[in-house]
């Protein structure tokens, strides 16, 4: 199965939900998820279209358009192509249903996500910081608007 | 993990600073008498917040950065980055350039391999492992010395190409240094399959299966110990890997003996490519000719894009995400780490095993806790 029949049976089984779909290369395919069905999308993907690798799942910020980027990228131990799945959500208060069900490894991935960019994941197992201290939470150093270490966390290393 | 300790049971804090561990992170676990009944592992300790940073460097400056990512693979984090800015700016590398860097990247995955092992021989209560593996590993630094000028945080690679050619007599050095190795990694083979106190702390002990793998999204020698034959050099080829005869290095047991043999004859294909390497490469420029690519690129602007680029890091699948809006600057970089799924999946493997094979298991997955905090 070839990238173009992957991103065309994606698309014919989530009309609705798959949109502005690309397909890059031979082995990288671009798509865009609706945040609402993202877990089913990754089902779908892991048991049908044998996407069965998160290689991982991260935050990117435009402040210029208002919104938090939710970037998944899957890949495969069966075939190399790669999928970049991308979900937009409101910077205001980004919001997605977690995918640890599909993909385990996506605890941490969220977790780290939760921590730097404040997207909240609904239905984590366990949604608490991982690498920053308890009490940098809300400070979402990796947006783009984020001005340097206050003293709060100065005070956190003495 | 559930923090409430029933009768006969305790928690007992491992790290963050344990004699076992390469970097700082606590696992917290909960026994009952010997055996874990839960785990948690706790990280952070470190976090230099390498991604933050390079949005804040230009693309040359990032190449320092990156090396800092784990010191033991400093190459082929390089090289992801590397990669990505290649892609996105369309920079074709010329093709001696590239067997350097293959050469370079394969030295690297032999000497992390034998500083890994040799740690790991330690944390399993065989010293003296660890003293021959340091020794065979110096000659190995000695050679990436005299071709970068560093031991560790190489700063080698440029866009387009290499900093430096490879100085006279390479060829020579790698022979020697390659006669004795290839006799040395024989001998700790023979070493490990021979001693019946290090079979009995690491046959059948921490057995991971092929599905648990998976799910856990390890990759490189501790997903090749379980049989899935996962490489990135041969599933998603860069640089000339396509031109080179290797086989990928697999084991059926997914245990801690078999993780360590992967390793064994990693090193020993390694060495083959780099023998192939010395005796293919081309004569020919280090950087595509008529353009400004050089050592010391001035300000270099990316055309605006997204790519992902994976390599196989020593430890497994390194991949970078990178996000370019046209500055001089990356808009947003993503590191993979190929450790951080592996540590994450620590727990559910340690559940159920005496406390003493903690240490054998934890290490045996040769985890870096400096790219686990990037």
């Amino acid at each position: 199965m070839d990238a173009n029949t992957m991103i065309d049976s994606l698309s014919t089984q989530f009309p609705d939900a798959i949109y502005d779909t690309k397909v890059e290369s031979k082995i990288r395919i671009i798509a865009k998820v609706k945040p609402e069905i993202v877990t089913d999308v990754c089902k779908y993907l892991k048991e049908n279209l044998s996407f069965g690798h998160l290689c991982c799942e991260f935050g990117v910020d435009y402040p210029g358009r208002n919104e938090i980027e939710v970037v998944y990228i899957i890949g495969s131990y069966d075939h190399s192509v790669v999928l970049t799945l991308k979900a937009i959500l409101p910077r205001d208060n980004p919001e997605i249903e977690s995918v640890v069900p599909v993909f385990w490894n996506a605890n941490w991935y969220e977790r780290e996500t939760y921590e730097l960019f404040g997207v909240k994941y609904l239905n984590h197992p366990d949604l608490k910081p991982l690498v920053l201290p308890e009490d940098m939470l809300g400070e979402w150093p990796l947006r783009k608007d984020y001005k340097g270490f206050p003293n709060k966390a100065a005070k956190n290393l003495v | 993990m559930d923090e409430k300790v029933g009768p006969s049971e305790m928690i007992v804090h491992l790290g963050p600073q344990h004699p076992m561990m390469p970097g700082p992170f606590r696992l917290n676990a909960k026994l009952r008498g010997e055996t874990v009944v839960d785990s948690e592992v706790e990280m952070g300790w470190i976090h230099k917040g390498i991604e933050k940073i390079l949005e804040n460097k230009t693309y040359l400056q990032g190449i320092t950065i990156v090396d800092r990512i784990c010191y033991l693979a400093a190459l082929t984090n390089e090289e992801a980055y590397v990669g990505c800015v290649e892609k996105l700016a369309g920079i074709e590398v010329p093709p001696r350039a590239q067997y350097i860097r293959v050469i370079m990247e394969e030295l690297s995955r032999i000497q992390s391999h034998l500083l890994g092992m040799g740690e790991y021989a330690s944390f399993v209560g065989f010293v003296s492992m660890f003293m021959y593996t340091i020794r065979d590993r110096e000659d190995v630094m000695t050679l990436m010395d005299s071709v970068t000028g560093a031991r560790v945080t190489h700063s080698f690679l440029r866009f387009g190409g290499v900093k430096d050619d490879l100085p006279e007599g390479f060829k020579d050095d790698v022979k020697r240094v390659f006669a004795s190795l290839r006799k040395a990694v024989d001998s700790y083979e023979e070493l490990y399959s021979s001693d019946e106190i290090y079979k009995s702390r690491t046959v059948g002990i921490g057995v991971l299966t092929a599905e648990v793998a998976k799910d856990i999204g390890v990759s490189g020698p501790p997903l090749r110990a379980t049989g899935v034959a996962f490489d990135i050099r041969r599933d998603e080829p860069y640089l000339v890997y396509p031109d080179l005869d290797f086989k990928v290095c697999v084991q059926k047991a997914g245990d801690v003996y078999a993780r360590v043999q992967v390793r064994l004859d990693e090193m020993r294909e390694s060495m083959y490519i780099i023998e192939q390497c010395l005796d293919q490469i081309p004569d020919g420029p280090l950087f595509p000719e008529g353009t400004a690519y050089g050592r010391r690129t001035p300000v270099m602007r990316v055309p605006a894009g997204e790519v992902f680029h994976r390599v196989e890091d020593p430890r497994g699948e390194m991949g970078f995400y990178m996000i370019s809006d046209g500055s001089d600057k990356p808009y947003r970089v993503k590191i993979r780490g190929p450790v951080y799924p592996t540590l994450q999946g620590l727990p559910p493997l340690i559940k159920g095993v005496k406390v003493a094979d903690i240490v054998a298991i934890a290490g045996s997955m040769d985890t870096c806790t400096s790219e686990v905090d990037r």
